[in-house]
């Protein structure tokens, strides 16, 4: 695979400089979206300065800064419009770019066959956006009986607990 | 201890999920569950993958023993691929050591294949390869092993096989068997001359067709055919001019190293005895032999030549040589000892020949010629030559080294001022 020159570290693959840039064009394209209406300054600023940091270092806690700028901002809004869908598509995006880098340093070439595997595992994983958008968009909360949200918060307790449990490292 | 450790995009995929799920219960923003809804597959598919093996890694060259520009395969071997779906291996950079895929990079889906690394030293002498970090990722990119430091194999990368060949005989054959004509007369089977029998001759070396036609017994008399004694004496005293490996430019040892290998080859397969002796700090010297398991010893020698090495020039060569032996004398001439040395080998007796090994490796500079870097190149120059020239004087033929028939017209003139009738004081 052909290398470039310039700014970029010598043996950094053209398909590594191609997921670099769509890690920080992705999340700056969700908020772009939102056009004629300008986020907080801030935001404006954030997340293509931890996009950029983001696309540097691929496998940084970093990464989740500008996803969560991106969502709490659209989720300031509350208008859940098809934009919303795109957002979560962008992000999605920007998340899948991010770990195919992460598998190595610049100079790996990128695999055809792991893009292919994790385009497909981003089409299944948009499967669970969608129906979120339609439900979102079709049901009337209020229409809710009261011990759903109850029990929905407690399954949200027990699935970070579980999380947290699974996540933690054997390592002494 | 190396053990499954949660990857980055793990973390923040559960994260985005629980933070979606939690704000959107919370506190009612139903944007936040649209757009953590894809990443709550990400985070439960990496969670459920995880792998609980505890894998052993390790990597395997296919070749142990190499010259330089011919390549190996480093190898991955795990004893345990369950729960495994990637593996990514980075190879340390070494100097005079070039990989494939470049950069040392190289990573596959384990069903595909376990990716390979090739290591190809560009460089004879000792060469550290196989040093790399290795990964390997769990199904859904979820859970992370190492990475791990692999260590590094060193081994004496042997100097190219030059390719050379003379057509002239080494001007004194001293053996008992071999390839060169001798100048006795023998068993051998080059024709030297037909004379009368005499008692004692082989009845199979007659010569019936001249016997009939004289009407007196004839017989065919041969030439004896020996392998003769060669030793290459290598200037080890230092190294000048940048090595650029196989690839690139020579240094003045790298000429003398590869010049050797390839004279050694050359003699020991021809059927001749060859030694060694490496002047340097650590000097080694290696006596005559002859063979395929000889010349081994003799490559391995070359290979360890250390090019740091800075020693004292002896004043003597003490090669334990006989009369017969032909001394090849590789050396880009640099020091006053050495050549001495050579010179009191040539007053022995002994068929000596320098072989002028500096190359390229002291070219003119550019730049302004009274520049002091550039006076001291030229004086060295200076000094150089009029060295070469006394030792031709001295009747101690120097040839510049230019690969296959460099020596075919000096080791003539020796064979016939070796024939030549020698008055004795």
């Amino acid at each position: 695979m052909a290398t470039t020159g310039g700014l970029i570290a010598p043996g950094t693959t053209r398909a590594v400089v191609v997921l670099r840039v769509l890690v920080v064009a992705l999340p700056c394209v969700a908020l772009a979206l939102a056009i004629p209406e300008v986020p907080h300054w801030f935001v404006l600023v954030a997340v293509p300065l931890s996009a950029a940091a983001w696309a540097r270092v691929p496998d940084h806690a970093v990464g989740i800064v500008p996803l969560v700028l991106v969502a709490g901002w659209w989720a300031s809004r509350g208008v859940v419009d098809w934009r919303v869908l795109v957002v979560a598509v962008l992000l999605l995006a920007a998340h899948l770019s991010a770990v195919m880098l992460s598998y190595g340093p610049g100079a790996l070439p990128v695999d055809r066959g792991l893009v292919r595997l994790w385009l497909r595992r981003g089409l299944l994983a948009l499967v669970p956006a969608l129906v979120a958008w339609v439900s979102v968009r079709g049901i009337d909360p209020s229409l809710a009986p009261p011990w759903l949200w109850l029990t929905t918060a407690s399954m949200t307790a027990v699935v970070l607990l579980v999380t947290a449990r699974l996540t933690r490292s054997d390592a002494r | 201890m190396t053990s499954w450790r949660p990857t980055p995009a793990l973390v923040r995929a559960c994260l985005l999920t629980l933070g979606g799920v939690t704000g959107g219960v919370v506190l009612g923003q139903e944007v936040l569950v649209v757009l953590a809804a894809p990443f709550a597959v990400l985070a439960v598919m990496g969670l459920v993958a995880r792998p609980r093996t505890a894998p052993r890694v390790s990597a395997q060259l296919d070749h142990v023993r190499l010259h330089e520009g011919q390549s190996t395969t480093s190898r991955l071997a795990i004893d345990d691929l369950e729960g495994v779906e990637h593996v990514t291996r980075v190879a340390f950079e070494a100097p005079h050591v070039a990989t494939q895929p470049a950069y040392g990079a190289a990573g596959a889906l384990v069903e595909a294949d376990l990716p390979t690394i090739v290591f190809s030293p560009r460089r004879w002498g000792r060469r550290a390869v196989g040093a790399e970090r290795v990964a390997l990722t769990s199904a859904w990119a979820g859970w992370v092993w190492g990475p791990l430091d692999l260590p590094e194999r060193g081994f004496n990368v042997l100097p190219q096989t030059a390719p050379y060949d003379t057509r002239a005989e080494v001007p004194q054959p001293d053996g008992l068997v071999g390839r060169h004509r001798s100048r006795r007369i023998g068993s051998g089977t080059e024709f030297e001359g037909i004379r009368p029998f005499a008692t004692g001759d082989r009845l199979k070396r007659i010569t019936w067709p001249v016997s009939l036609r004289t009407g007196e017994l004839h017989v065919i008399t041969t030439r004896a055919e020996q392998d003769a004694g060669v030793w290459l004496v290598l200037d080890g005293l230092g190294d000048m001019g940048v090595s650029g490996g196989i690839d690139g430019a020579a240094s003045t040892l790298d000429l003398t190293v590869r010049a050797a290998s390839a004279l050694a080859e050359h003699h020991i397969r021809t059927g001749d005895r060859v030694g060694m002796l490496v002047v340097s700090a650590d000097g080694t010297r290696v006596p005559l032999g002859s063979g395929a398991r000889h010349l081994q010893r003799l490559q391995g020698t070359l290979a360890r030549v250390r090019a740091e090495a800075r020693g004292v020039a002896p004043e003597r060569l003490d090669l334990g040589a006989g009369a017969g032996s032909v001394v090849y004398v590789l050396s880009p001439m640099f020091f006053t000892p050495l050549v001495t040395a050579t010179a009191t080998l040539q007053r022995g007796g002994g068929s000596v020949v320098v072989i002028d090994t500096i190359g390229d490796a002291v070219a003119a500079r550019d730049g302004d010629p009274r520049e002091l870097a550039s006076l001291a190149a030229r004086m060295q120059k200076i000094e150089r030559d009029d060295r070469l020239q006394r030792l031709a004087g001295l009747g101690t033929p120097v040839v510049p080294w230019r690969g296959p028939g460099t020596l075919d017209t000096v080791l003539q003139q020796l064979a016939r001022r070796g024939r030549a009738p020698r008055v004795r004081a």
